[in-house]
């Protein structure tokens, strides 16, 4: 099934086409993205139950962008009539010619050329079998509880199992002079997490799960819920990790964020823009084992992070990042790649219509290599599986690593030894872990629970992963 | 549009509901060197409903709710589904019952900042002026900022007689410093005032500037093994969210803290400081129009209180506080020269400094620190911290200068012994 277009936006197609028309004769560049966009959240746990719609997952709006030829202006607002069209422009105008008033003497503001488009016209919408919509509250809900209670009946120790799920359907329509853009897309997601306590100490679990669908995706929780108890009580027992560096086996989701947060964000090409990131001194150089091959783009897989066009009206691409170890791109929104004289890859995204367009990540992950996991634990003599992420953060200056994992597994003699240590936080220099890696299984996985943020905020979904990998990595 | 609502909620038949209005202006500024790169505004209003359903299952009575987001430019017919939706939605949820907090009609109350009396240019144009104030140097400057200037006007009526209004400002953003010598590297810096505290903006901007400095002659990661560990600014803040987190009603009633009121939640044997937690009202109102003041948390160590809204205020048979974005606390009792008299590793940046509330872990990887090995003090870099909060927190020392931003006034730095820092396996 097709994900429907929106029809608050199919209503003020007309209005927006006057919008603009009165945007073109003042200004040489106008664009306006409107944006209709609806969530679910669902969670349920031993005490508690909600369900409802998130203000970062349900919004509806516009933003308008010109160039008076030198300068970029954004409007973002939600409301929109026609007796309001005049009024509208004009506060448009005043913040066109705002520039004195927000700077102080010595500073300036940057000159842009105009972006020369080519002619588009696009309307596409992605795939889902079960629409979260039809399946109803009931239902969703129906099935959060019966895996909670499934989970809290798995042992007495067992102080908690939550369980979430969430999805958001969206219709975007980019026009501009000469594009006229628009797709409806549909992502699901879900999450098990099991609490258990060890006095004072509370120790966490989870899997998630996810697809560019619908409802679908909740299925494959049931099937995780007597494993992922298992391991929440293994942590109880779990001890401190002596600090050092040590030959690690990566699971997928720890492939992923090491590939989103320790490279993604440094070949965000704004940064290279800024002269924050030591990326752009690379490109053409070796950065990673001849094993890594990279990819990030909203058409490289298909995931949460999948669309189309990006938010201001470039086709999505799949960007080889890295190609058997050599840095060959970075990723780039509109206004950077004017600056830079490079083409945009499709990533200048925004957390909703509130918000300005930076590059973004998409679907972002490793190829696969010809190992399995199992040759990997026997290949080493001592040391750790990392499973389980939980937080990461991007350096893209000086390419150091921060990430955050709950679970290292001893590795003795080419065997899992049943030792747990926990939690566990990565840290070293990017290239040096790259170029560690020294095995890769076969198959990819990427898992887009998640959401990335620029810095502390500018929330958008992404997806990330790769195979098992095998690297040194130092670990506190 | 309130009323529309609330015409639809009777047509329906919904008794019980929360509708927030917030009409948001706001100028944003994104700065790349001193050019400004890009300018937008924001005129936005939107409507935050919450619709109660209460019920009984199994003998017992509930109150389920649900969410749901009112979009200025909906129509009645569709604001009707969305409530019913809704209704539907939440006569699912079967949490126990719970009393909405219930009030009258206050007068609006006026934000008591100096950004009040002018207009978000002008407002913006202060705060731009003291972010680049001391970027005069060559070497260290502000690479990239982002200004964010705000004014919000909200009102919140509900089932149960509240009708509250009230108008914030915040001016917030970030900023990245550079120094390009005798290494290139940056540091991130972020920022958040209701009023208009432009002398504290110029300090923190001084310090990240000769911070990043350091940070550029920083060569090598610190030996790995125990430390005794200075956290200071808002790292120091970070730690105390442990606090605030696990006295958090929600927190509690779900099992997921075992604080009592009464305990010594630093423990029975403080050899260090104890701790005295104020939880601080930055706006009139919470969420639910419960109106917010100044409280004490912790007194000596000593847990004085659960906070949290009305659910699980009511469950827990305490009075809804609503919920806190910011606290004060007392200073310590050493000061930074006693603090630093014996060895220590000052951490004063990390990449992303974290506090587990679940765990009692920190943690983070060390982006600048300055270790004093008895003789010398080397700026250092590298390496990661992992501790926990239960194994040190009788014995914290805090210090008697004092750190203040939106969030947070109190001791500049704490100091505590024995944690894991995981860095070079050998000296360099």
């Amino acid at each position: 099934m097709k994900v429907q277009e929106s029809l608050f936006i199919q209503k003020k197609k007309p209005l927006l086409k006057k919008l603009l028309d009165m945007l073109l004769e003042r200004y040489p560049y106008a664009s306006i993205l409107a944006e209709d966009a609806k969530s679910g959240n669902y969670s349920v746990s031993r005490k508690n139950m909600s369900v409802g719609e998130a203000k970062r997952g349900t919004s509806r709006g516009f933003v308008v962008k010109v160039s008076d030829g030198k300068h970029y202006a954004e409007y973002s607002f939600n409301q929109i009539a026609e007796q309001d069209l005049d009024d509208l422009c004009a506060r448009i105008a005043e913040l066109v010619e705002s520039s004195d008033k927000v700077m102080p003497e010595g500073l300036c503001e940057s000159e842009y050329h105009v972006p020369a488009e080519e002619k588009a016209e696009f309307c596409g919408s992605t795939d889902y079998e079960i629409d979260p919509e039809t399946l109803g509250d009931d239902a969703i809900l129906a099935h959060l509880v019966k895996i909670k209670d499934e989970g809290l009946a798995f042992n007495e120790k067992i102080l908690d199992c939550q369980v979430i799920a969430s999805y958001q359907r969206y219709t975007k329509l980019f026009w501009s002079k000469d594009r006229m853009m628009e797709q409806s897309v549909m992502w699901m997601t879900g999450l098990l997490c099991f609490v258990a306590a060890k006095g004072e100490e509370f120790k966490t679990y989870y899997r998630t799960y996810s697809n560019l669908g619908g409802a679908e995706v909740l299925s494959r929780i049931d099937a995780d819920i007597e494993e992922c108890a298992k391991v929440v009580l293994e942590l109880l027992d779990s001890e401190t990790i002596t600090p050092g560096e040590y030959d690690c086996i990566c699971s997928p989701e720890v492939t992923g964020m090491i590939v989103h947060e320790a490279f993604g964000h440094g070949v965000e090409m704004d940064m290279f823009v800024k002269k924050r990131a030591l990326a752009e001194q690379y490109v053409g150089e070796r950065v990673a084992s001849d094993l890594v091959t990279m990819h990030d783009g909203a058409t490289a897989a298909r995931e949460v992070a999948t669309y189309y066009f990006d938010d201001e009206g470039t086709m999505a691409h799949d960007t080889t990042v890295i190609d058997r170890g050599i840095l060959k791109s970075g990723i780039s929104d509109l206004q950077s790649a004017l600056v830079l004289n490079t083409e945009p890859t499709g990533n200048g995204r925004r957390e909703s219509f509130r918000r300005k367009a930076y590059t973004r990540m998409t679907n972002t992950f490793f190829e696969g290599g010809a190992d399995t996991k199992e040759e990997m634990i026997a290949s080493i003599r001592y040391g750790f599986l990392l499973e389980n992420p939980e937080s990461g953060m991007e350096d893209p200056k000086n390419w150091g690593i921060q990430c955050m994992v709950n679970i290292a597994r001893e590795i003795r003699d080419g065997r899992l030894t049943g030792k747990i240590f926990s939690p566990i936080v990565l840290t070293g220099y990017v290239p040096d872990l790259l170029k560690s890696i020294s095995m890769m299984s076969e198959n990819v996985y990427l898992g887009g629970s998640g959401m990335c943020g620029k810095g502390y905020k500018e929330w958008v979904k992404v997806s990330d992963g790769g195979p098992y990998i095998k690297a040194k990595i130092r670990l506190g | 549009m309130i009323e529309q609502i609330k015409t639809v909620l009777a047509q329906l038949g919904i008794k019980e509901y929360r509708i927030m209005e917030s009409v948001q202006a706001s100028i944003e500024c994104f700065f790349v060197r001193k050019k400004l790169d890009l300018k937008r505004r924001t005129d936005l209003t939107d409507y935050d409903v919450v619709v109660f359903c209460p019920h009984e299952q199994d003998g017992k009575k509930k109150l389920g709710s649900s969410a749901v987001i009112i979009h200025p430019e909906m129509d009645t017919e569709e604001i009707r589904q969305s409530l019913q939706k809704a209704y539907h939605a939440a006569a699912l949820v079967s949490n126990e019952y719970y009393e909405l907090n219930a009030g009258k009609r206050e007068e609006f109350v006026r934000a008591d900042s100096q950004f009040a009396g002018q207009s978000l240019e002008e407002s913006t144009r202060q705060i731009v002026e003291a972010l680049y104030e001391a970027d005069n140097a060559e070497k260290v400057f502000i690479n990239s900022a982002e200004v964010f200037t705000t004014r919000t006007v909200r009102r919140i009526v509900n089932s149960r007689g509240v009708d509250v209004s009230y108008e914030t400002y915040l001016v917030s953003g970030e900023y990245v410093v550079q120094c390009v010598e005798p290494q290139d590297v940056e540091t991130y810096h972020h920022f958040s005032y209701h009023d208009a505290k432009l002398d504290a903006l110029r300090q923190d901007v001084a310090e990240a500037l000769a911070m990043t400095q350091s940070r550029a002659e920083a060569e090598r990661a610190p030996r790995a093994g125990k430390y005794t560990i200075l956290l200071s600014g808002k790292n120091l803040q970070e730690i105390m969210q442990y606090y605030c987190g696990r006295s958090g009603a929600g927190v509690v009633y779900q099992k997921y803290s075992n604080y009592q009121i009464g305990d010594q939640v630093q423990g029975d044997a403080i050899q260090g400081d104890a701790l005295t937690i104020y939880m601080k009202a930055k706006e009139p109102y919470s969420d639910e129009g419960i109106a917010m003041k100044d409280r004490l948390l912790m007194e000596n160590g000593t847990l004085k209180m659960f906070h949290g809204g009305c659910r699980y205020s009511y469950y827990l048979g305490i009075e809804p506080t609503g919920n806190y974005t910011s606290i004060s606390v007392p200073v310590g009792s050493r000061t930074m020269e006693e603090l630093k008299a014996s060895p220590y590793l000052h951490i004063v940046s990390f990449s992303d400094f974290q506090m587990d509330i679940m765990s009692g872990h920190f943690g983070g990887e060390i982006r600048l620190a300055f270790l004093y090995d008895g003789e010398k003090v080397t700026p250092v870099t590298g390496g990661s911290v992992n501790g926990s909060i239960l194994a040190v927190q009788a014995n914290m020392l805090f210090s008697k200068e004092r750190y203040q931003n939106d969030e947070y006034e109190g001791p500049y730095a704490v100091r505590i012994e024995g944690v894991d820092v995981a860095g070079t396996d050998q000296d360099q």
